[in-house]
């Protein structure tokens, strides 16, 4: 296999020996799902004509449901059938894949308190990170909540010499959630290379249905502000405005380290500040959404600024039934940055059940570009599809086919079949 | 070195102690662990059911508008707990995560009705978009491993 599950390999033998457990526990609540996608396409290369039949396959387990432990699991693995010169070329490999999340979970009953051991996804105040390791959540007494992690960034187990740092990191907040939350997070990168930085979010719900929060960023190594996230929330009936405001201080926000991605580390070196002003609308009424987006970009070293507008419109139907349709354009300075792009969808699930296919799908998205890219101006994407359930719903077979054309690949016909099958006791 | 390990050593046993003794106390409005009742598919709107700002909670902060795909970043950094009662981390995987190669428009192909970033032929388009605003990209693909995906094209 040209893949490892997981690097952090103590771990990984404890939860697959704690997942064995269910079966050593018969009356333990558990609940797999499978996703197996098959997808055939040909890749035109300049030695010839590729053709590639990759199958992936995406499984999902919980264990136990309502008991105060339980245990989750998610991970994908790809194999290409063919074994093509695609994936060899551009992955490095025709067998591939990741262990997103790992874990056992504890819940104290009638408490707050929260416990995770494993590899889980960080999502809090200035934390976006995988990581293998532990964390804990709990409130401190009704006006506050804490939240503190620390292990392996998951990130990094691909980086030579660097797959034993250590992340910690942790928010605390002070709310009433209906009225405020204040929240103060921090989060650094042991070690030499990393990044240590502190986060700041706010939200204050007032009254009128009117709402402000926002987000900011400050980067202790680099020793300034690197993002500012702000929007105001309107409730008027019908119609919700969002006015927001942005700001990336570019030597800062992508100053992640030895932990920034190889394409964005001459970023931080360029010395430029994004500004971004925006706003969307929508109106709701009865099955229609009608929305309205506008952003503004403003740079303070390139001098120039881009512009994005959209509108959109979406009809809901019986069931998930829905049809809708979007016309955007992006004008920069600049006409290479210039595009227009248009987008149709539907989907119809209100098919009698003894027909083939018990919902279908259609996806249309081209775009026009004011200056030529390869000597082409425009792309078009079209997708059909449909799918059929079967077994008590159990099992469900989709099926789609894409039709493409754009600047760097003529007429490309794509085949997409998956079936998922739910298994739960 | 070692005084500073002795010290982290002391901060944790002191913290998960504190942790331990504030845990118990009963805590104000507590989030379910999962929605009680059962939700229809497609986007739900909490204030269907619930009042915009009643029982302690701004349920209007989450009604899951069209644009709530784009929208969700401050909602979700604040209110982890929130989305957790309804969503899985496979969920939020689908988008946010370390390392998928399929990107999320081509793994869930056939949900048309879900706006998934990058659908339809993005390879060109991200050049324009790419060089509007980088700090999106970075989002996702910021990291080494996510990278990845980038650096066929963009090496390091």
């Amino acid at each position: 296999m040209g893949y490892r599950l997981c690097s952090f390999s103590p771990v990984f033998c404890l939860l697959s020996l704690l997942l064995l457990l269910p079966a050593l526990a018969p009356a333990a609540e558990f609940r797999l799902i499978s996703d197996s996608i098959l997808r055939g396409f040909e890749s035109n290369t300049r030695e010839g004509d590729d053709f590639a039949l990759p199958v992936y396959e995406y499984l999902q387990a919980e264990v136990g449901e309502t008991g105060p432990l339980t245990f989750h699991f998610y991970g994908w693995g790809r194999l290409d059938l063919a074994d093509s010169e695609y994936f060899a070329a551009y992955y490095g490999d025709s067998t591939a894949g990741e262990l997103l999340y790992a874990y056992a979970e504890y819940r104290q009953p009638d408490t707050s308190l929260m416990a995770r051991l494993g590899r889980q996804y960080i999502f809090s105040g200035v934390t976006s990170e995988s990581i293998d390791g532990l964390r804990l959540d709990t409130d401190l007494t009704p006006l506050f909540t804490l939240s503190a992690y620390t292990g392996r960034p998951v990130s990094l187990d691909i980086v030579d010499e660097r797959d034993e740092e250590i992340l910690v990191g942790g928010r605390i907040a002070h709310h009433r959630r209906d009225l405020y939350e204040i929240g103060l997070s921090y989060r650094n990168l042991e070690t030499g290379g990393g990044r240590e930085s502190v986060g700041i979010d706010t939200a204050f719900f007032l009254p009128g249905g009117v709402d402000f929060s926002g987000f900011s960023a400050y980067d202790l190594g680099g020793d300034g502000w690197g993002e500012h996230y702000y929007e105001a929330r309107f409730d008027l009936g019908p119609l919700r405005l969002r006015p927001f405001f942005e700001r990336y201080r570019y030597e800062d926000y992508f100053n992640a380290g030895d932990n920034t991605g190889g394409p964005f580390i001459f970023l931080a070196e360029i010395g430029e500040t994004l500004t971004v002003f925006g706003a969307d609308a929508l109106w709701n009424r009865d099955d229609w959404e009608l929305g309205v987006k506008g952003k503004y970009y403003d740079y303070d070293e390139r001098g120039d600024s881009s512009f994005f507008l959209s509108g959109l419109a979406t009809r809901q139907l019986e069931g998930l039934s829905q049809v809708g349709g979007e016309l955007g354009r992006m004008e920069g300075d600049g006409s290479q940055d210039d595009y227009l792009l248009a987008r149709a969808f539907v989907y119809w699930d209100q098919i009698p059940p003894q027909r083939i296919f018990h919902f279908l799908t259609g996806d249309l998205v081209y775009v026009l570009y004011d200056e030529d890219i390869y000597d082409e101006d425009d792309s078009l994407f079209l997708s059909v599809g449909g799918g059929r359930r079967f077994m008590d719903d159990r099992l469900e077979l989709r099926i789609a086919a894409d039709y493409s054309y754009d600047p760097y690949f003529d007429d490309d016909l794509r085949g997409w079949l998956l079936a998922q099958y739910t298994f739960d006791r | 070195m070692a005084n500073k390990s002795v010290m982290w050593l002391a901060f944790l046993l002191v913290s998960l102690a504190l942790l331990a003794a504030c845990a118990t106390l009963q805590g104000g409005y507590q989030l379910p662990a999962e929605h009680p009742e059962a939700l229809g598919a497609g986007r739900p709107t909490c204030t269907e059911c619930h009042e915009a700002r009643g029982e302690q909670f701004n349920y209007q902060r989450y009604d899951h508008s069209v644009f709530f795909t784009e929208n969700h970043l401050l909602a979700a950094r604040q209110g982890e707990q929130v989305c957790a009662m309804c969503h899985q981390t496979s969920f939020c995987n689908d988008c946010h995560a370390t390392r998928v190669e399929l990107k999320p428009s081509e793994r869930h192909k056939t949900e048309t009705y879900r706006r998934m970033p990058h659908r339809g032929n993005y390879l060109a388009r991200h050049r324009i978009d790419g060089r509007v605003d980088p700090t999106s990209c970075f989002r996702c693909h910021g990291n080494p491993k996510t990278a990845r995906t980038c650096s066929p094209c963009h090496p390091n």
